[in-house]
């Protein structure tokens, strides 16, 4: 569910590993649920988990279930755009004994199915919440995004937490997210019993993650704006989940940016991945990308020009301080990184990743 | 192809050492045959110092005492394996002596491979092309290619290529020392030739610890910040780097707002001033903003409100001393003979100025008249005495913001009533 990369759900073993389950003790450890549990961070999340001993379960709620899932996970198929789903997630709540709730039921790229997104992403948060209300879980943690601030060359260098997300309104994929933050939120304040964490995310790079930015970048011409070379900032795959991770294992609420730290200008990122930077003016770029996008053919739709033009660089400190979080990598590395790997990729010599 | 380009060496203007400039040809993951052709030129690096550049042909007979040209792949590959990496491991170890000793960055980078593969997915790792080996049977050309693709010295000769001109890294606030230090003539011969800047009192700018510097902003077309810049690095002691913040509209605008940021510019806010100041930066601030370089030529010198003292609490809120700067010169460089309101709408700023050089000469005319310049640094003000939370105080605020802007109004007063001419100061 959150990559928006799916061939369509399979309608096979929908509840296959927990008819020969253990007995239902409570168990040792903590039990996590995820949803979104095929995307790419709840895929290896649930791999990162499955090794460690403090989780003694994890219950992975998707239309499909992931790969990665092993012997302590549990797979339910969960439809969040269906309209009585929050009873049945406060039914597999309370049965599986949930205290630590990832809610990673979200989109990384911009799709056209804006409809279907919408009941996803928006409407989806709030089935989750009120599954949250009926059966209380110990933490909630919520997938965000700091591109959800926006860009704008009024922003400060520096985004922290207490600025107001002002992503373009006229982007479904950002207003979506920023909706589901707001009744989070909200849920926070009504909630004291739930520890609630949202995770504000730099956008992802790496050698094994695929989303807009490295279908973008991967571009042989990588169309930029002419005149602006705005500060960009990323956040290595493997530091992504470290974090969600943390959050997990602490309970530490209030939100946080997960930011690599340094910043590179888009024109040396773009040189770093070898490739060839397209300048194009941009008062002719929105119309352009608006056709590409409408001809299915542009990454993302024109409201993502503005952060090829503008800042939006969030402040890690918050998350360095309370959280502790400390990236594994710099932006640059991330950036190296995923230019190793698509190399490799342009040459034929790794597949596509799954 | 691939072998063609590298032959040509397209890293050669980087590293003048010819013995790395003949080392990278082996690495092209060229056609099967020439690949597992190289390896008989790479068992001795010390030959391929001499060899000339004629050996990225395919053949490689002409390195002298090589052994059997190993062009039938299968018997001889085996037993060379382990020589190509150590050969890999030489240049790579070379290069880095050539380059940056201070890019050493294996560690992170094994911890990150290793991070990779745990990352991965069980048949993905099978699959992967990572630095594990993968002792190869039948397709060996093939592997080779993919060795060398997954080292670190092919990334790094890679990256050079693209970046030339620019370091590969920018500090938090977008400064590149590298296309700053290529810009710098450009500043010094405006700043030693054409206004020939006159300094006084650059002794009280500290050489450590934070420090505001508050300047008149003068000229329509705002290169005092630059000016200040240069005027630091060439005459201040500890030839102190400056950060200064720049208006929003410059931002808004294509190429200006990038091209100043990479200089040292900052958007004026003040988050960012708070931040610069934390880490101990020498910021310069012009709290007219475009009051001050919009206003008409005849009322060149008189200062403008000075914001709403934003910079004051700011300095007390920090503990940062303030240092009053008076630049005089810019007015005469640039005079606004008139603003033009349609450009400006058209092209979104707050003002498009007039002057007799600028638009008519174009690009050149930026560099305005000559002007004499002169920039006094004042006696600083210690802000130490308050407490941060006195930084809300309004009328100690207004206070300190009056007393400022009357203390570099008197300093331009004076160094007009002693200014002789314009241009020879």
């Amino acid at each position: 569910m959150g990559d928006g990369e799916r061939e369509g759900p399979t309608m096979t073993d929908a509840k296959d590993h927990d008819a020969h389950a253990v007995t239902k003790v409570t168990p040792p450890g903590r039990v996590v649920a995820l949803t979104g549990a095929d995307g790419f961070l709840g895929r290896n999340l649930i791999g990162l988990l499955e090794d460690d001993d403090r989780v003694s379960r994890i219950v992975a709620l998707d239309v499909e279930r992931p790969a990665t899932a092993g012997r302590k996970t549990r797979f339910y198929k969960v439809d969040l755009t269906q309209p009585r789903v929050d009873a049945r997630l406060a039914e597999i709540f309370a049965s599986e004994q949930v205290d630590t709730l990832l809610h990673m039921a979200f989109l990384s790229s911009p799709t056209h199915a804006s409809a279907w997104a919408h009941e996803l992403e928006s409407v989806g948060t709030l089935h989750v919440l009120n599954a949250c209300r009926e059966r209380p879980v110990h933490k909630f943690v919520l997938w965000s995004h700091t591109i959800l601030y926006g860009a704008s060359p009024r922003n400060p260098n520096f985004l922290p937490e207490t600025h107001p997300l002002r992503g373009h309104s006229e982007s479904r994929f950002l207003r979506d997210k920023i909706e589901a933050e707001q009744v989070v939120a909200s849920f926070a304040r009504s909630s004291p019993g739930t520890l609630v964490t949202v995770l504000r995310l730099a956008p992802i790079l790496g050698p094994t993650v695929k989303n807009y930015l490295t279908r973008y970048l991967g571009r042989s011409m990588v169309p930029t704006v002419m005149g602006f070379d705005p500060l960009m900032q990323f956040l290595h795959e493997v530091d992504a989940l470290a974090a969600f991770k943390l959050a997990v294992m602490r309970d530490i609420p209030g939100v946080f940016n997960i930011v690599g730290d340094g910043v590179l200008p888009l024109s040396t990122v773009i040189h770093l991945t070898g490739r060839i930077g397209l300048p194009i003016p941009h008062p002719v770029m929105y119309p352009i990308v608006s056709a590409l996008w409408t001809a299915q053919l542009s990454e993302a739709p024109p409201t993502f020009v503005d952060y090829a033009r503008w800042l939006c660089v969030a402040d890690g400190d918050k998350a360095l301080r309370e959280l502790k979080f400390r990236p594994a990598f710099t932006t640059r590395e991330a950036v190296l990184d995923y230019a190793h790997s698509q190399r490799m990729r342009d040459a034929h010599l790794l597949r596509t990743t799954p | 192809m691939a072998r063609k380009v590298l032959g040509n060496d397209p890293f050669g203007g980087d590293s003048p050492k010819p013995a790395t400039a003949s080392a990278k040809k082996p690495v092209p993951p060229a056609k099967k045959s020439a690949a597992a052709a190289k390896k008989g030129e790479k068992k001795k690096p010390a030959v391929t110092e001499e060899a000339p550049a004629i050996t990225a042909a395919p053949d490689p007979a002409p390195a002298p005492d090589s052994p059997a040209p190993s062009l039938e792949k299968a018997a001889g590959a085996e037993v060379e394996e382990p020589s190509l990496e150590s050969v890999i491991a030489q240049l790579d170890a070379l290069l880095d002596q050539a380059r940056d000793p201070a890019e050493s960055r294996p560690l992170l980078d094994r911890l990150a491979s290793r991070l990779k593969a745990l990352t991965r997915p069980e048949e993905e790792r099978a699959l992967a092309p990572a630095p594990a080996a993968a002792p190869v049977l039948d397709d060996e050309p093939f592997d080779a290619a993919r060795e060398l693709l997954g080292s670190d010295y092919y990334l790094r000769r890679w990256g050079q290529t693209a970046i030339r001109d620019r370091s590969e890294e920018v500090d938090d606030f977008g400064l590149d020392p590298e296309y700053a230090r290529r810009w710098q003539p450009v500043w010094d011969l405006l700043y030693d030739r054409w206004w020939r800047v006159e300094v006084e009192g650059i002794e009280n700018v500290p050489t450590t610890g934070r420090v505001a510097l508050v300047a008149n902003h003068s000229g329509a077309i705002p290169l005092d910040g630059i000016m200040l810049a240069t005027a630091l690095r060439k005459e201040h002691p500890g030839a102190r780097p400056l950060r200064w913040l720049a208006e929003d509209f410059i931002f808004h605008f294509p190429f200006a707002g990038a091209y100043l940021n990479r200089l040292g510019a900052v958007r004026a806010c003040q988050e960012n001033a708070e931040r610069l100041l934390r880490k101990d930066a020498c910021l310069a601030l012009f709290p007219e903003g475009v009051k001050g370089i919009a206003k008409p030529f005849r009322e060149r010198y008189q200062l403008q409100r000075f914001g709403r003292g934003g910079h004051i609490k700011l300095a007390i809120r920090t503990g940062t001393p303030i240092i009053p700067v008076t630049i005089v010169g810019a007015e005469e460089t640039w005079p606004m003979l008139f603003q033009s309101g349609r450009l400006s709408k058209m092209l979104g700023l707050p003002f498009v100025p007039i002057t007799p050089t600028f638009p008519l000469l174009g690009p050149l005319g930026l560099a305005g008249l000559p002007a004499r310049w002169k920039i006094v640094f004042g006696e600083p003000m210690a802000m130490d005495a308050y407490r941060p939370e006195q930084s809300e105080d309004i009328v100690l605020v207004n206070r300190l913001n009056e007393k400022l802007r009357e203390t570099i109004q008197g300093t331009l007063d004076r160094l007009l009533r002693a200014r002789q001419s314009v241009f020879k100061g």
